[in-house]
C-alpha cells in the first residue's frame, strides 16, 4: 500500500517534470493528477498589453540634440530668412559690357548683392591691396640691396685695409719714448 | 546680356513626328506629360515669373574686369622684385583664364555628347579634336607644376620644352 502511494507520487512527479509536456500549473504537491489550465485568448481594444520596457536613460542624448537644434536654429533661421529675402527682393546683378568712358567701382565686378556689399564696405579695393603688397615688396627689396652693398663694402674694406672701416686705433706719437734710441750700442 | 550664350550650344531642329490618334483609348504618355506639366512645370514657372517681376524693378549690373598687360618675367631685370611681383600676378591671372578655357571646352564636349545621344562617337569629332588640342596645350604648359605653381617654375618648364625640341627633331 505504501509502495503504491510512492509509485503514484513518482508518476505524478514524472508527469510534472516531463519536458515534452507544456508547463501545467500544479495545485498541491499531493494531488494525484496535474491541474490543467488552458491559456485564455484575450483580445485587447488597445495596442496590446502595456509593457514597461527597461532601458538605459536617453535623457542626456535627447537633451544634447535638442540644445544643438535650438542653438543652431537661433542664428540659422534669421540668417536663412535674410539671405532668402536678399535673393528674392534684390537679386543678382546682370552681366553687361563696360560702357565707354566709364570706370566701374571695384565692387561692381561681383554678382551677388551680399558679395558686392562686403566688397564695398568691409574690404579694400583689390588695386589698393596690390599696391600695398608692392610697397612691402619694395621695402624688402631696398633692405636686401642695402644689406648686399654693406656686405660687399665690408669685404673690400677688410681686404684692402685703406677704407674707413676696420681701422685699429694706435697710440699717440708723442707718447713714444725714444730715450733707448739715444744710446745705440746698448 | 545673359551669363551664358544660348547660341553657343545650338540644339538641332526637333524631329518629333506629329502624332495622329488612331484609337479611342487614352494615351498614357500624353496623360503623363500633361500631369507633369500641371503639377510641376506650371507652378515652378509661375513662381519664377513672380520672383523675376519683383527683382526686375531695380536692375544693376556687373562687369568683367580688364587688366592691363605688364612686362613678363623674361623682360624683368634681375633683382627687380616689383617687376617679379607684377609678372607673377599676371601669370596667375592667365593661369586662371586657361583653366576656365579648358572647362569651357569640356562643357562643349559634354553638351555635344548629351545632344547627340547614342551617335556621339560619330558626330562629335570636331569638338573632340578641339578639346584634345586645348588639353594637350594646357598639359604642355602647366602640366606637372603642382599645387605650388609659380611663374618662375612655369618659365623653367618652358625652357625644358625648348631644350627638348631640337633633341627630338
Amino acid at each position: 500500500m505504501v509502495g503504491m502511494s510512492v509509485l503514484r507520487s513518482a508518476a505524478a512527479l514524472a508527469g510534472r517534470l516531463n519536458p515534452l509536456k507544456s508547463n501545467i500549473p500544479v495545485g498541491t504537491l499531493l494531488s494525484g493528477s496535474a491541474l490543467k489550465t488552458e491559456k485564455a485568448v484575450v483580445r485587447y481594444g488597445s495596442h496590446g498589453k502595456k509593457m514597461f520596457i527597461i532601458k538605459p536613460s536617453d535623457y542626456y542624448d535627447r537633451r544634447f540634440l535638442r540644445l544643438l537644434q535650438y542653438y543652431t536654429l537661433l542664428t540659422g533661421i534669421p540668417l536663412a530668412a535674410f539671405i532668402t529675402f536678399v535673393n528674392v527682393f534684390i537679386g543678382d546683378a546682370e552681366l553687361a559690357e563696360i560702357p565707354e568712358d566709364y570706370v566701374p567701382d571695384h565692387w561692381e565686378y561681383y554678382k551677388h548683392p551680399i558679395t558686392r556689399w562686403i566688397a564695398r564696405n568691409l574690404l579694400d579695393d583689390p588695386a589698393k591691396e596690390y599696391e600695398k603688397m608692392m610697397a612691402l615688396v619694395q621695402m624688402e627689396q631696398e633692405k636686401t640691396e642695402m644689406r648686399n652693398l654693406q656686405m660687399q663694402v665690408r669685404r673690400h674694406m677688410r681686404q684692402k685695409g685703406d677704407g674707413a672701416w676696420f681701422q685699429v686705433e694706435t697710440i699717440d706719437k708723442s707718447l713714444i719714448d725714444y730715450s733707448p734710441k739715444a744710446t745705440p750700442d746698448n | 546680356m545673359k551669363d551664358h550664350e544660348p547660341g553657343a550650344y545650338p540644339e538641332p531642329p526637333k524631329q518629333t513626328p506629329v502624332v495622329e490618334k488612331e484609337t479611342a483609348l487614352p494615351n498614357p504618355a500624353l496623360i503623363g506629360t500633361k500631369l507633369f506639366y500641371y503639377s510641376v512645370d506650371l507652378p515652378v514657372t509661375k513662381f519664377r515669373e513672380i520672383i523675376d517681376s519683383i527683382r526686375g524693378r531695380n536692375k544693376y549690373y556687373y562687369y568683367h574686369q580688364n587688366f592691363r598687360r605688364v612686362p613678363d618675367l623674361t623682360e624683368c631685370v634681375e633683382g627687380d622684385y616689383l617687376c617679379y611681383y607684377e609678372a607673377e600676378m599676371q601669370w596667375r591671372r592667365d593661369f586662371k583664364v586657361d583653366q576656365e578655357i579648358v572647362k569651357i571646352m569640356q562643357d562643349r564636349l559634354r553638351a555635344c555628347q548629351t545632344r547627340e545621344g547614342p551617335s556621339y562617337l560619330q558626330n562629335c569629332n570636331e569638338e573632340l579634336k578641339k578639346f584634345d588640342q586645348v588639353a594637350k596645350a594646357f598639359d604642355a604648359r602647366y602640366g606637372d607644376l603642382g599645387a605650388n605653381a609659380n611663374s618662375r617654375r612655369c618659365l623653367m618648364k618652358q625652357k625644358q620644352r625648348m631644350m627638348e625640341k631640337p633633341q627630338m627633331a
